[in-house]
């Protein structure tokens, strides 16, 4: 058995792009479903929920994204 | 035996589904990782270390398709999953902030909050009166970020940074889902 599975390059880029285009991805996703649930009663406990958690995922692709990019240097 | 819940009051026969069910055999499967991430952190392997956090990450999401495709849903295996998630997930997390993978304040953080987490949906089941998982939209995506975090720790990939960034997340997420479950009026509740 190998101590390493790949080299460290791509070890590195594998994280960056499973990190990054992932986050990415959520964060896109949650702000299409956060514009689709404009006009939605907000009364209504579950939307209040879904916009928040919605917000959340936001944030936490940006977070992603970001630290994807301070990894490759590029921040 | 374990039912879908039901509403409040007399309710027709609700389908029965057994706890020993594919998709709970996934999730149980889950706790298969937790050896060898414990092997590879133990000797530095980082590479699989990063693997064995994925496998169990991807079993996490299986799990649920699994209870799709063989209709199998049920409020336990939704709890079974919950609880994997914190046992397999706060495993990691302490056995990598002991091994100094990662910070140990915002990891001792994180797992106080799981547990106050926990401890509200206990509170949010018996205010329920049957076995229901609070559902919250933010932690879903908060889990999600968790398995990532250790990941990020396993690959030593923005350490510092995830960590810290989480931890504001997690509080505000909390204390948001706190209202909910202690405060708020519980849908379908017999009390």
């Amino acid at each position: 058995m190998t101590t390493e599975l790949v080299s460290h390059d791509a070890f590195r880029w594998f994280l960056t792009l499973i990190t990054g285009v992932v986050a990415g991805a959520w964060g896109i996703v949650d702000l299409v479903r956060l514009i689709g649930l404009r006009g939605a009663d907000t009364t209504d406990p579950l939307v209040r929920d879904k916009r928040f958690g919605y917000l959340i995922g936001i944030v936490i692709g940006v977070v992603g994204v970001v630290g994807s990019l301070r990894f490759q240097n590029v921040l | 035996m374990s039912s879908v819940p039901a509403a409040s009051g007399p309710t027709p026969p609700t389908r029965v589904v057994s706890p020993w069910n594919p998709a709970n055999a996934v999730t149980a499967s889950r706790f298969l990782c937790l050896p060898p991430f414990a092997w590879a952190v133990m000797n530095g392997y980082h590479q699989w270390a990063t693997l064995f956090i994925l496998i169990c990450g991807l079993l996490d999401k299986v799990d649920g398709l699994v209870a799709k495709v063989f209709d199998c849903r049920s409020a336990f295996g939704e709890m079974f999953d919950a609880i994997a998630d914190g046992l397999c997930y706060g495993f990691c997390l302490i056995l990598i902030a002991a091994y100094g993978w990662a910070p140990v304040f915002p990891v001792v953080m994180i797992i106080v909050m799981g547990i106050v987490n926990s401890g509200m949906r206990g509170i949010y089941a018996k205010r329920a009166g049957r076995t229901v998982n609070y559902k919250s939209y933010a932690m879903e995506r908060l889990v999600g970020y968790t398995a990532y975090l250790i990941g990020f720790a396993t690959g030593g990939m923005e350490v510092e940074f995830f960590y810290w960034a989480f931890v504001p997340l997690m509080l505000i997420t909390l204390l948001h889902d706190a209202k909910r479950m202690l405060f708020d009026a519980v849908p379908g509740a017999s009390m």
